[in-house]
């Protein structure tokens, strides 16, 4: 479905989603797909050396899963632009929400735009990612004016 | 241990990454997204996509899967890998990617900070036949070892 850049208001929110709790199980198949297989994802012997409590889920997976957020909203054309910081540690139990906000809407370069906030907080409300996304949600109307 | 900072502004060599049809699923099924659009081209194509599109963090499959070698480049850097931390993920996407496309992408380091908290910007940029189709910027840090003033 698209957005319709009329029917957007700076402020609106994203629908939010929220996760089933991280597994250890997760991790080992988010290995497998990405191909980051640092090990303090998967061995906790390893995680522990490395001075953690135990593993801790791939930064990119909490990404993904706030980009799930996203393209479930806006799709997957739309989005021009998607950046994140990592701000704390997911570990294997927590319950990830998903959450954003319209924060601009403008028009540039023949396109109309919406520039969100988006992050991903667990059940404490612990901030584990945060960034920003810009999605095209149509056209700008260009005046061709005579020479 | 410090950077050698003559890598900043580095190509490292080009690499050739086929995006199958399968990988865009298992990368899905690993976050428990479930949209049809990653699932059934039947699907993506009453969406208006060509065929199943790859999702936004698709790019670190690419880079992973793609590049391999990264990791020893790390190293070469002087970037200790045992204690790195990704602080920051960047994409900008100019054309949906799709299943069968190959694509081409080069990492090149894109900045570099030596001291107590070192940090190093990889950029990989994605063609396509020629064309940018994504261009991926990739933030870590090395914090000071613990004891370390």
């Amino acid at each position: 479905m698209d957005l319709n850049y009329d029917s957007i208001s700076e402020g609106d929110k994203i629908p939010s989603i929220t996760k089933e709790p991280i597994t250890q199980t997760q991790l080992v198949r988010y290995s497998g797909a990405s191909g980051d297989f640092n090990p303090i994802h998967t061995v906790p012997e390893y995680a522990i050396q490395a001075g953690l409590e135990g593993t801790i889920a791939h930064g990119m997976l909490v990404m993904g899963i706030l980009g799930q957020m996203i393209s479930s909203w806006a799709g997957i054309r739309a989005v021009k632009k998607y950046g994140v910081s990592f701000k704390g540690m997911t570990k294997p139990g927590e319950v990830l929400t998903a959450s954003g906000e319209v924060k601009k809407k403008y028009e540039k370069e023949g396109e109309k735009l919406i520039d969100c906030t988006v992050k991903i907080e667990d059940q404490a409300g612990d901030l584990k990612v945060e960034g920003k996304v810009t999605i095209a949600v149509g056209k700008a109307v260009v005046i061709i004016e005579a020479p | 241990m410090g950077l050698d900072l003559s890598y900043k502004g580095k190509d490292f060599p080009s690499f050739t990454f086929e995006v199958e049809r399968g990988k865009i699923k298992e990368l899905c099924m690993a976050i428990g997204d479930d949209n049809p659009i990653f699932f059934e081209k039947e699907a993506a194509r009453k969406a208006g996509y060509e065929d199943t599109p790859a999702p936004l963090t698709f790019p670190t499959v690419m880079n992973f899967w793609g590049y391999p070698e990264i990791w020893e480049r790390m190293k070469d850097i002087g970037i200790d890998v045992q204690r790195l931390l990704h602080a920051k993920e960047e994409y900008e996407y100019l054309s949906p990617i799709y299943p069968g496309d190959m694509i081409t992408g080069t990492v090149s380091v894109d900045s570099m900070r030596d001291g107590a908290m070192s940090m190093v910007t990889f950029k990989s940029t994605y063609t396509r036949e020629g064309e940018t189709v994504l261009v991926a910027k990739m933030t870590i840090i090395i914090p000071p070892v613990k004891g370390d003033a």
